[in-house]
């Protein structure tokens, strides 16, 4: 080795420590960049092969009821590759030992394995055959959940009928990657599965011999999507299609399309932040060492080394700590990525969903961290490669200081000498000063904008189940019923009042923005379906026109006052353009309501009654849920409180991993700041401290120096961190923010101080672990050791 | 009754220091350095001694060791009734704020402290400390005392580290090389100053020096060699640090 490489080993462990806080930084980047980019590499490309594989459809559509022979027509249309026609048909199971309704979404296959869209894999036994009527396979998740696999058998009422089903297999398919029960906000696997049933049995089961009421298309390269989509809705018109839709608007597939955002919202978040610190980091500790090493640098250029000999030594001290962040980066994202990829394989059903190792992503983790460090590197490099030996050799001139403004207060203040040794230490060194105030602050933003997730998700919680929704109980019917079923219900022992809900499927534009949604009818005097503000008071319906929630406005661009374009999906198809009269804020869907007459001059005839809201006595509430179950027309039966711990289940789940790792990170952004800045601190003090100590200080004192100037530099820092955290955190909700929900800002004063103490506490140690030197320090060595 | 028969009474009534076979080894790596080899000595109260010897003879040790910056290996050391040797770490920090005023030839002036703040450094934990001003008057830089070091030069910040040594009104004074750094009518500044101290305020001054010519100021003269003081000498008379040959 030669002789500069062995120097720069040296001074590498020389100072470990501070090199070490600057790769932890530099390992946090590598450490969330692998992360989020890996997992969103392995989650796009299982996606890819599993959508490729298993054939997912391009354009799907429901109906009412069509005969089989529409399937031919759709696929003679141009553009169109392959079409598929299928039964989709809601059951009940019984499970006679669970209060709660326990439902399936049958989905025909073909018997003698002519489907080409949509296949499913099997995990275990084998499909569905033919003359076997009562065969099922069942989704993963669901046997999972349920602890259910081939020969075990169970009763369904399926289309009204009782049915015996024997599971013969398990298995996956790429259009319920995502699956969901009507009317629920979470999936549930205990509680919803999809099942696979011969399309001979499932016709026969639900009377639909020769006929389909859904439709998968695959389309040709090139095809044109929006083309395709309205020739087939043309040709379902008279079968009640209720609009095509393409794979952007398919549910499993918008489920992780959000999720994918989520991660790359990650990508441009969190490595930038890290990367910017561990520069920072780089740019003083090295500097710092170039200005200690001035006389050597000189001495190396006497002896004839080049200046490029010289830059590149330091430039390889920079390097040195990227590679190893790089090592420790690779080591914890992997890890992490694992346990992310663990927690989504648990919420999507994928016959495999591993996380992968992409070279590509390490090689970009590595050149991010070796290009931040280099870039610190850059002034400290230059300077060192400038200084001509004679200059070198030669002391540097001492700091001169002045009074400032702040000061000149402090004077007035009653400022000791140590107070002053503090404030003025400071503002000598602006730049350094503002990167620690930085440093720390973009620890604390950080931490805040994580923390605040939490209050966010409980004011959605809380805005969702209790502002939106004040009914017990909701149920969904297997169809639009009439009235009756209203009557039926309220007669119930134990339902206290029962409102309906009615709703359109409807498709409203706004310049060129549509979107499809639900047109929601609220009734006259309804208690339980008014739409509530954030302060609890009723939101008046505009007469005659709309209310849209807050998400749907924005996405299509409109405000109250404008005019929407909404037009009936299925049904008489009929259109009209209608005032925005008010706007709710619900973070969940994205739904439109309007009066019962407005929605006359849709349907004419009024939207059916697809479900039904019930206050219910609480002391009778399992007698209720066991006279619901036993009603043929229910499909779905929502319990708010159920729900409710349900979702708060999967935020917890979600975010508690990985608050854990942001408390982690943030806590390393302000050691790593706090340590380097203070060891600097301590080697261009230490012969000022000795100083102290010999006129008479006692060690505490004189460590006070120390800890006081990080101290005063981590307080300044509180305002900066909460006001980055206050930014930060509502860019962050807007990007984690999807289609399906959008996350509020309400971050409780408890997450401000949290975050501000967690990052006070990490620096003071920090601190202190320093200020330990002080105590350790010898007054006769420093002393005469010239500085 | 006369100053100098005054003090002399004070001399012969009071000993500052007593140190009894005080011998120091340093130990670096597996080397071990004797830099005091059992030194025995008086000094005492208003006294003038200077400390004379070739570098490595053994004299900054034991001025560390009197200061009590430092500890012996072995022996014992008295201050007035005080023995230091038995002291800890705090009672020492104490002993130094109380009595110890410490002269170093870099000054080793607070760059970021004013001229009278580094004065402040020294009153603010002193117990009967003069005002900051007076003591920089007393050095002649009462104009001066909202300077910064860097923009004094090196006898303007040796006159404040002065300052500073005396602004506590400390028993005894330890100068390491003061005049070492400074040409030779700043160096006599300096000495003018010390010697004024030991005068008005009856402080026993401790100065190691490489200048020989410094030693016809002190009462006695320590000369060093090899860990051990080899010869003490006493002046008939001190001489006015104006007199000097440089």
């Amino acid at each position: 080795m030669k002789a500069l490489d062995l120097k720069l080993v040296r001074d590498l462990w020389r100072m470990r420590g501070q090199a070490f806080a600057i790769a932890i930084v530099l390992a946090a980047a590598s450490a969330t960049f692998i992360l989020s980019m890996g997992v969103h590499r392995s989650l796009y490309e299982t996606r890819e092969a599993y959508y490729s594989e298993n054939n997912f459809g391009d354009v799907f559509a429901n109906l009412t009821r069509a005969p089989r022979n529409v399937v031919d027509r759709v696929a003679a249309l141009e553009g169109v590759q392959q079409a598929q026609g299928s039964i989709l048909q809601y059951a009940i199971l019984d499970f006679p030992d669970r209060v709660e309704a326990v439902r399936a979404l049958l989905q025909s296959v073909d018997e003698r394995g002519r489907d080409r869209i949509n296949l499913v894999t099997l995990k275990t036994g084998r499909m569905p055959a033919l003359d076997a009527p009562g065969e099922v396979v069942v989704d993963n998740a669901f046997a999972v959940a349920n602890d259910v696999g081939p020969g075990d058998e169970f009763d369904a009422i399926i289309y009204g009928r009782k049915q015996r089903l024997r599971i013969v297999g398990v298995g996956f398919a790429p259009n319920y990657v995502n699956a969901l029960a009507p009317g629920d906000v979470v999936p549930d696997d205990t509680r919803f599965g999809v099942f696979w049933m011969g399309e001979k049995a499932l016709e026969a089961a639900t009377d639909r011999t020769e006929a389909i009421n859904a439709l998968s298309v695959k389309l040709q390269r090139g095809a044109s999507e929006a083309d395709v989509i309205r020739a087939i809705d043309s040709i379902l018109e008279p079968y009640g299609g209720t609009g095509a839709y393409a794979r952007n608007d398919h549910p499993s597939h918008i489920f992780l399309d959000s999720e994918l955002d989520q991660l790359e919202a990650m990508v441009t978040i969190f490595p930038p932040v890290f990367l910017l610190v561990a520069t920072f980091l780089v740019y003083v500790v090295l500097g710092r060492m170039i200005r200690t090493q001035r006389s050597l640098i000189g001495l190396f250029k006497a002896f004839g080394y080049s200046d490029a000999a010289i830059a590149g030594h330091y430039l390889k001290f920079a390097i040195a700590i990227a590679i190893l962040a790089t090592i420790l980066g690779a080591l914890s994202g992997v890890w992490m990525a694992r346990s992310l990829t663990e927690l989504y394989a648990r919420y999507y059903h994928f016959p495999i969903l591993l996380f992968s190792f992409a070279p590509s992503v390490f090689l970009g983790a590595s050149a991010l961290a070796i290009a931040s460090a280099s870039i610190g590197a850059i002034s400290g490099v230059w300077s060192a490669a400038r200084l001509t030996p004679a200059v070198a050799m030669s002391p540097p001139p001492p700091p001169v200081y002045r009074a400032g403004a702040v000061e000149r207060l402090g004077q007035k203040a009653g400022f000791t000498a140590i107070g002053h040794m503090i404030v003025r230490h400071i503002a000598r060194w602006p730049t350094r000063s503002a990167m620690t105030v930085g440093g720390v602050a973009l620890s604390m933003g950080l931490l805040f904008s994580t923390l605040q997730f939490i209050d966010s998700s409980e004011f959605m919680l809380e805005s969702y189940f209790f502002r939106s929704q004040q009914q017990d109980i909701s149920v969904t019917f297997t169809e639009a019923r009439n009235e009756d079923v209203l009557y039926e219900l309220a007669q119930m022992q134990g339902v206290l009042r029962v409102e309906p809900v009615r709703g359109l499927s409807v498709e409203m534009s706004h310049g060129n923005k549509v979107e499809r949604t639900a047109l929601e009818a609220i009734p006259q005097g309804a208690k339980l379906s008014a739409r509530i503000d954030q302060d609890g008071n009723v939101i008046d319906m505009p007469p005659g026109g709309l209310m849209l929630s807050r998400q749907l406005a924005d996405q299509l661009g409109v405000e109250a006052g404008e005019n929407v374009y909404v037009k009936m999906l299925g049904g008489r198809r009929t259109e009209a353009l209608l005032p925005v009269g008010a706007m709710v804020d619900e973070f969940i869907g994205n739904r439109a309501y309007a009066t019962q007459s407005t929605i006359s001059v849709l349907a004419r005839d009024g939207a059916p009654v697809g479900a039904a809201m019930l206050l219910i006595d609480g002391a009778k509430r399992d007698e209720v849920l066991t006279d619901l179950k036993a009603m043929p027309a229910v499909l779905s039966i929502g319990d708010r409180d159920l729900e409710m711990t349900r979702f708060k289940e999967m935020i917890d789940d979600n975010i508690n991993t990985m608050i854990f790792f942001y408390i982690g990170f943030a806590s390393a952004i302000a050691v790593g700041v706090v340590y380097n800045s203070a060891r600097i601190l301590f080697s261009e003090r230490a012969h000022e401290l000795a100083t102290l100590r010999v006129l008479g200080y006692h060690r505490i004192e004189v460590a006070v120096v120390l800890i006081g100037q990080i101290a005063l530099l981590v307080v300044m820092s509180v305002p900066v961190g909460l006001f980055i955290g206050y930014w930060l955190a509502q860019l962050m909700l807007r990007m984690f923010g999807s289609d399906l929900f959008r996350l509020p800002f309400a971050p409780s004063n408890a997450t401000y101080a949290e975050s501000a103490i967690v990052v006070l506490i990490a620096a003071m140690l920090t601190a202190v672990v320093v200020a330990r030197r002080v105590m350790r320090l010898d007054m006769v060595r420093v002393l005469k050791a010239r500085d | 009754m006369h100053a100098d028969a005054q003090k002399d009474a004070i001399l012969q009534e009071r000993d500052a220091f007593s140190g009894r076979d005080l011998r120091k080894i340093y130990v670096t790596g597996e080397t071990e350095v004797h830099a005091l080899r059992g030194v025995d000595f008086d000094i005492c109260e208003g006294e003038v001694l200077v400390l004379l010897g070739p570098s490595g003879s053994g004299k900054s040790t034991l001025l560390n060791i009197v200061g009590g910056l430092d500890r012996p290996t072995s022996g014992t050391l008295h201050y007035r009734d005080t023995e230091l040797t038995a002291l800890d770490d705090r009672d020492l920090t104490r002993f130094r704020r109380a009595h110890m005023g410490f002269i170093f030839q870099f000054y080793n002036l607070i760059p970021s402290l004013t001229a009278e703040e580094n004065v402040r450094l020294v009153t603010d934990i002193a117990v009967d400390p003069m005002d900051p001003a007076d003591a920089l008057a007393l050095v002649g830089l009462a104009e001066r005392k909202h300077h910064y070091p860097a923009q004094l030069s090196g006898g303007e910040q040796q006159r404040v580290a002065v300052a500073r040594a005396i602004a506590k009104q400390p028993g005894v004074l330890l100068c390491d090389e003061p005049t070492g750094a400074l040409d030779s009518q700043t160096g006599v500044r300096v000495l003018e100053t010390l010697e004024a101290a030991n005068r008005d305020l009856n402080t026993t001054l401790l100065i190691i020096t490489h200048n020989a010519g410094i030693a016809a100021m002190a009462d006695r003269v320590f000369h060093f060699l090899d860990g051990r003081i080899a010869r003490i000498e006493t002046n008939a008379r001190r001489i006015h640090p104006s007199e000097i040959s440089w």
